[in-house]
């Protein structure tokens, strides 16, 4: 993804928080890290525990889990426990990893995300959703309503997402980054944006339409 | 064949986990049954990751590999899965009243329901105490065939989901799996088809607001 990640140092924080860098629609393609090479860490820490390859995605993930979380209003102390649980959960669950289920990136952040709800309760945090997807795991049990476009497999979903992420304007991608990362999205929009509080609903339902129909219907 | 969905905002709140656990348990169980929505929440998780790629790393401190080495050192793999959710026991005498055929929501694993209480001729409800939320306004509805919720608008956002049989309000019909979200602006009168009886789970956001002084006092009476 076409990522400022390496903005200009003064800009890095302001009042100790970190600030997310917006995705530039017509930015490079970045040296985004190879989901495949992600995975076969994850394998290599499933299977025979390995402290390398485990150091590897702390070094890449931990810093950026810390970031979500102190977004989210966490005080850096709390965000950087927090971050730590993550990839002790991942080491813990990196057994139940599926990479048909999604990327390495996209499992960490329902980690950290889950552990955002729960906080009080790590032993239950594992990743995913807390929705049950079992019922996409039993194909003798077809559901005449998932038809092919219905389900994508997770590369293309990857991709797809990735690509519409580009495509969305940066105001757009702002109005994401706040839903999902800030504490008071809402608010935090109204006032980023300059508009009344009373619009910000229509304006994420704008973001997510215009994404899910990037997400639908890929431009070549 | 599944046909009123939630909106992708309310699929948000979930991914984002910014949505309170009342409404997310209603989301969650119309997912749980619902191919579409599973796949658009799958979406919106690799929103969450290609966003988490593109975070401002923080400097952590230093150190904070070889802490974190230590924490899955400390850890005892079989304590693990300890707490995992099984029914409490007033859950499953609950369950077991409920229809042949009626799936238990998975989501609801660790809720508590109150037990049916008489809402008029016909029609029950329980409260749901969640246990990760116990003050969510969380219960559910079981309506008789051919009966019908008194005429009613909302004080609040109200998410329903309807977990077995039909019903409809005029405005649309509803069929087990469906979804359905209704506000102030929204004055219904839910009427149970003939063929059997409808249960719904509903989360509501302020208090249930029946017309009629007979409805008014009924609502009352049950602190909907």
């Amino acid at each position: 993804m076409g990522i400022a990640r390496q903005a200009a140092p003064q800009e890095a924080t302001v009042n100790g928080t970190p600030r997310l860098t917006v995705v530039t629609p017509q930015g490079d393609p970045g040296p985004v890290p190879a989901d495949e090479d992600m995975a076969a860490l994850v394998r290599a820490v499933a299977t025979h525990a390995d402290r390398q390859a485990f150091a590897v995605l702390f070094k890449h993930f931990a810093p950026r889990v810390a970031s979500y979380l102190r977004r989210g209003g966490m005080p850096a102390a709390s965000a950087e426990d927090l971050a730590q649980e993550a990839m002790a959960v991942l080491w813990r669950k990196s057994a139940s990893y599926d990479p048909a289920r999604g990327g390495v990136a996209t499992w960490i952040f329902t980690i950290a995300r889950n552990l955002r709800i729960d906080r009080h309760r790590r032993d239950g945090a594992s990743g995913w959703s807390f929705v049950d997807f079992e019922n996409d795991e039993r194909p003798d049990h077809p559901d005449p309503a998932a038809s092919p476009e219905e389900r994508l497999d997770e590369r293309q979903r990857e991709a797809r997402v990735r690509t519409a992420l580009r495509a969305l304007s940066a105001e757009q991608v702002r109005v994401l980054q706040l839903s999902y990362f800030s504490d008071s999205p809402h608010s935090e929009i109204a006032r980023e944006l300059g508009i009344p509080l009373g619009t910000v609903k229509s304006r994420i339902r704008r973001a997510l339409i215009t994404l899910r129909r990037l997400i639908d219907a890929p431009t070549p | 064949m599944i046909r009123h969905h939630p909106d992708d905002a309310l699929l948000l709140g979930l991914a984002s986990a910014t949505l309170a656990r009342g409404p997310a348990v209603v989301v969650a169980a119309h997912a749980e049954r619902c191919p579409r929505c599973r796949e658009r929440l799958r979406q919106l998780d690799a929103v969450g990751g290609a966003l988490l790629e593109a975070a401002e790393p923080m400097v952590l401190a230093p150190g904070a590999l070889a802490r974190t080495l230590a924490r899955v050192d400390a850890i005892e793999p079989a304590a693990e899965d300890a707490g995992a959710a099984s029914p409490t026991t007033a859950q499953a005498r609950f369950r077991a009243g409920l229809p042949v055929g009626m799936a238990w929501p998975r989501c609801l694993s660790d809720s508590v329901p109150d037990g049916w209480r008489w809402l008029g001729p016909g029609m029950r409800w329980s409260r749901l105490t969640l246990r990760a939320d116990p003050a969510a306004n969380v219960f559910l509805l079981r309506i008789a065939a051919g009966k019908n919720l008194p005429t009613h608008t909302h004080a609040g956002i109200e998410l329903t989901q309807v977990l077995y049989g039909v019903f409809d309000d005029g405005r649309k019909r509803l069929d087990a799996g469906d979804f359905d979200e209704t506000d102030a602006t929204i004055r219904h009168r839910p009427v149970v088809q003939p063929g059997g009886e409808c249960i719904c789970l509903a989360s509501v956001e302020g208090r249930v607001v029946f017309d009629g002084l007979v409805a008014r006092a009924l609502g009352s009476l049950v602190g909907m």
